[in-house]
């Protein structure tokens, strides 16, 4: 039918009914404009085509994605050599490292045994700085991305850190210096990074409670100048973590004096927000993505153990929030904290470190069980080692 | 104490009601619809067999569904023997199935009843007969009420139109099927009163003198008409009934026919059959989920590429392959609706690839129905002539079901018998209220 039997039509009806006439009148009006949006809209589109702005947009787009394909070939250990002889040269096989940092950047790569609970022992000075050394499970065939306290980052392929030996007395003389930090910063964390292609941001975290998201589609700007950000409001502040996220995932924070926060990712800022209101001396000691089924460990300085469900920790929308306290206020008054929490399952294991520098394996759901760690000494940082993380080494020369 | 109550199990809408010899009480059984007192007459079913009615089905079914991801599999559907004169040979056949269909949304399941060339359909790997998927539906529905009423129902009045079909015999077998699905559903008492009737009984109850009735209950899939005396409890008689299978199914495909099908190509496309047979299924709520195969997928991909109307066709595949249908037809029926109360309104569809916008006024549904009036105005005349009563003889005219409320009808009823005898009842609840006062008689008398 043409458009012109239509009108007739149209017009047939307001003769028909006066009243209509106002309402045909006012459909009509309301369709021009729409199609008077779309029309600005593909005009828009029309010269960003001409002016080859879209064109660069999507040559971006191609590099973001070719850099990303690079990071997935660098972590399956594939290169263009190998993909030609893919068939006849066997990969090396991906085992589970655990690493252990100081704030000065100084780095243990240590080779996970399945056999092996007791790891070693670090005989020098535990805490530099004040900051305890923090604990990170990657496969050796990640990599890595180093966040300094200036909002510097670097990125350094897991395999290339020296192995150290296990069970030994270790200095941290001894460990690999991969970056050292510039004058006046201090290494923030090590984040595991050939995620990438599989995630929509990075999330970023203060010491005092701060947060900052940052879509992955700026990775190659990131990675290219070095900088990520401080992603800190107060200049006191500091970085404290850095996670690569999925729009749906749900981030918790943990402070030091037992408070629990969790976000959905989605509903975090682009902008560096203050999502907790802490204490004056209080400050975030932990940050991970949770599942509905995790359960959440929290573990205090003298190895108590605190065990929730992950859902119980319900979303917080505001950003004035003080979080859920999990200490009670008589227990922090004798001088409880907590130096560690992680998010685990059953099937998973936690690598505590003690102010005696001793690193040991334990297994979560013993950990829940008993509601304590055994420990001769306080706990300085815990680390989280998931089931499915990668192969520890006997259990690979079993296989 | 057994519970009988009074189920309108319509083509659109059906209700549950209960009268206590006060007051009729129609219960909400679908809490998630606007109004809870009516479900859609829509059931979904998924691929582990479980099965949802009303409004539930329809979430559960655009959460499902809409735009997602299809996989079709070649899969072995039965033989086929071929007989010559000197040769006999089997060949095996061979039917494309979607692997990741979630589930099947079934709904006119009362035309179903009624026609004779459709005996059921194949839902993964069962097949339901028309008679269990009426069975599905009323146990699901008897458990809804007894969930409100916190109390086990035990016997049922079903409304029934006054012809599912024009054959007798045909009429018998779905009126027997419906029974046979209500006692597997549970109801160990079933009965029928005629759906007028029940209206009528309904009406009854606001009337305190003796009148003749004309009943005209005009839904979603039949028109049903009874000519009574009411208003006397020893002298209710009911003088002719009559009925004609049209109604708001036949107005939605009316209007997709005249005005929709241009949009999918219709007039653009000539030399492509298939395409054409596509086109012409778009109406066909049956045929048209049939027509998303990967042969005619490709077959539209082709000729989109050859520039063959390629717009319309990109809307016609879209409208097909991502589960858009049900949305159509929702969008026909709620623009029919719309144009009870207004003189125009918009008929839209906007997805990734179809912008369907249609400004539709009442005088163009007017005359594409205006054959239908003629066929209702002979039907109507036809009965009260049955009835024996002359036209200035009746009292009031009263009106019931969606369809109803279509001002060409309501004009044709006030111009027959004056406006001041057409009275309207309630569009939706009048049957069921009617036939909880039915059932709740036949339950005292027994």
């Amino acid at each position: 039918m043409s458009l012109s039997t239509k009108i007739d039509e149209w017009m047939k009806e307001a003769e028909t009914r006066p009243e209509s006439a106002v309402m045909i009148v006012r459909l009509i009006a309301r369709r021009l404009r729409e199609l008077t949006e779309r029309d600005e809209e593909l005009l828009a589109e029309n010269i960003a085509l001409q002016n080859g702005t879209r064109v660069e947009e999507y040559q971006k787009r191609i590099a973001h994605l070719e850099y990303q394909l690079d990071l997935i070939k660098r972590r399956f250990g594939v290169d263009e050599g190998t993909l030609v002889e893919l068939p006849t040269q066997p990969v090396e096989a991906s085992t589970l490292n655990l690493l252990v940092y100081n704030a000065q950047g100084r780095i243990f790569r240590i080779e996970l045994d399945s056999d092996k609970k007791e790891l070693g022992r670090i005989t020098s000075d535990m805490s530099n700085d004040h900051e305890p050394p923090r604990i990170l499970a990657v496969p050796s065939n990640e990599e890595a991305l180093l966040l300094y306290t200036s909002g510097r980052v670097g990125t350094y392929k897991v395999s290339d850190i020296p192995l150290i030996e296990l069970g030994g007395a270790w200095e941290w003389s001894q460990a690999a210096l991969p970056d050292e930090p510039r004058a006046g910063e201090l290494l923030a964390c090590i984040a595991p990074f050939s995620r990438l292609p599989l995630s929509d941001f990075f999330l970023q975290i203060s010491r005092r409670g701060c947060a900052k998201k940052t879509m992955t589609s700026m990775a190659q700007s990131i990675l290219g100048n070095h900088y990520i950000g401080k992603g800190a409001l107060q200049k006191s502040d500091q970085p404290f973590d850095l996670m690569l996220s999925r729009k749906k995932d749900r981030a918790v924070f943990v402070t030091y004096e037992g408070k629990v926060i969790a976000f959905d990712v989605d509903d975090l800022s682009y902008a560096t927000e203050e999502r907790i209101r802490l204490a004056a001396t209080d400050y975030v000691i932990a940050s991970f993505i949770t599942h509905a089924d995790d359960s959440l460990l929290f573990v205090t300085q003298t190895g108590k153990v605190i065990h929730r469900e992950s859902k119980s920790i319900e979303s917080s929308k505001s950003s004035t929030a003080k979080g859920q306290s999990l200490i009670p206020p008589s227990r922090l008054e004798q001088g409880v904290r907590f130096m560690g929490a992680a998010s685990v399952r059953d099937s998973d294991s936690i690598a505590a470190l003690d102010v005696t520098g001793r690193l040991q394996i334990l297994e979560a759901d013993s950990m829940t069980g008993s509601g304590s760690i055994a420990v001769e000494a306080w706990i300085l940082s815990i680390g989280l080692i998931q089931a499915d993380g990668g192969v520890k080494r006997n259990s690979l020369a079993k296989v | 104490m057994s519970l009988k109550v009074g189920i309108d199990f319509g083509t659109s809408n059906s209700g549950v009601a209960i009268y206590d010899g006060g007051r009729v009480r129609v219960l909400p059984v679908d809490p998630k619809n606007v109004l809870p007192e009516v479900i859609k007459t829509v059931l979904y079913i998924t691929k582990d067999y479980r099965a949802h009615l009303g409004q539930e089905a329809v979430e559960t079914y655009y959460r499902d569904n809409v735009n997602r991801q299809r996989r079709y599999v070649k899969q072995w559907a039965g033989e086929i023997e071929y007989r010559g004169a000197d040769m006999f040979y089997v060949r095996d056949i061979f039917v494309y199935v979607d692997e990741l269909k979630p589930g099947r949304l079934l709904q006119y399941l009362k035309t179903a009843l009624r026609k004779d060339n459709y005996k059921g359909t194949q839902i993964f790997e069962r097949y339901y007969s028309v008679g269990d998927l009426a069975q599905t539906y009323l146990s699901l529905l008897k458990k809804r009420a007894e969930d409100v009423l916190g109390e086990t129902i035990d016997a049922v009045t079903l409304g029934r139109p006054v012809k599912f079909s024009e054959a007798p015999e045909q009429d018998h077998k779905a009126q027997e099927t419906l029974r046979q699905a209500a006692h597997e559903a549970g109801f160990k008492e079933v009965d029928f009163e005629l759906e007028p009737i029940a209206a009528a009984l309904y009406y009854e109850q606001s009337i305190t003198k003796p009148q003749n009735v004309v009943i005209f209950d005009f839904g979603g899939g039949t028109l049903d008409i009874a000519v009574m005396r009411l208003g006397d409890d020893k002298n209710r008689k009911v003088y002719a009934s009559g009925g004609v299978d049209i109604a708001g199914s036949d107005f939605d495909r009316a209007i997709i026919e005249k005005r929709m099908l241009s949009h999918f190509g219709y007039g653009k496309v000539k030399h492509h059959p298939e395409i054409m047979q596509m086109i012409d299924a778009v109406p066909d709520w049956m045929a048209l989920p049939e027509m998303g195969t990967p042969i005619n997928k490709n077959i539209l991909d082709k000729a989109i590429q050859a520039k063959v109307a390629p717009v319309r066709l990109k809307a016609l595949e879209h409208l097909i392959y991502n589960d858009l249908a049900f949305t159509f037809y929702n969008r026909i029926e709620a623009g029919k609706i719309a144009l009870s109360n207004e003189g125009a309104t918009i008929i839209s569809l906007e997805d990734k690839d179809i912008a369907l916008w249609e400004l539709y006024t009442r005088s163009q549904f007017e005359s594409d129905i205006q054959h239908y009036l003629v066929d209702v105005e002979k039907v109507l005349l036809d009965t009260i002539e049955k009835s024996g009563l002359e036209i200035r003889q009746i009292d009031a005219v009263v009106k019931t079901g969606g369809s109803s409320n279509i001002p060409l009808f309501t004009g044709m009823l006030a111009r027959l018998f004056g406006a001041e005898k057409v009275k309207e009842s309630n569009a939706f609840s009048s049957v069921v209220a009617g036939l909880a006062i039915k059932a709740h008689a036949t339950s005292v008398v027994e």
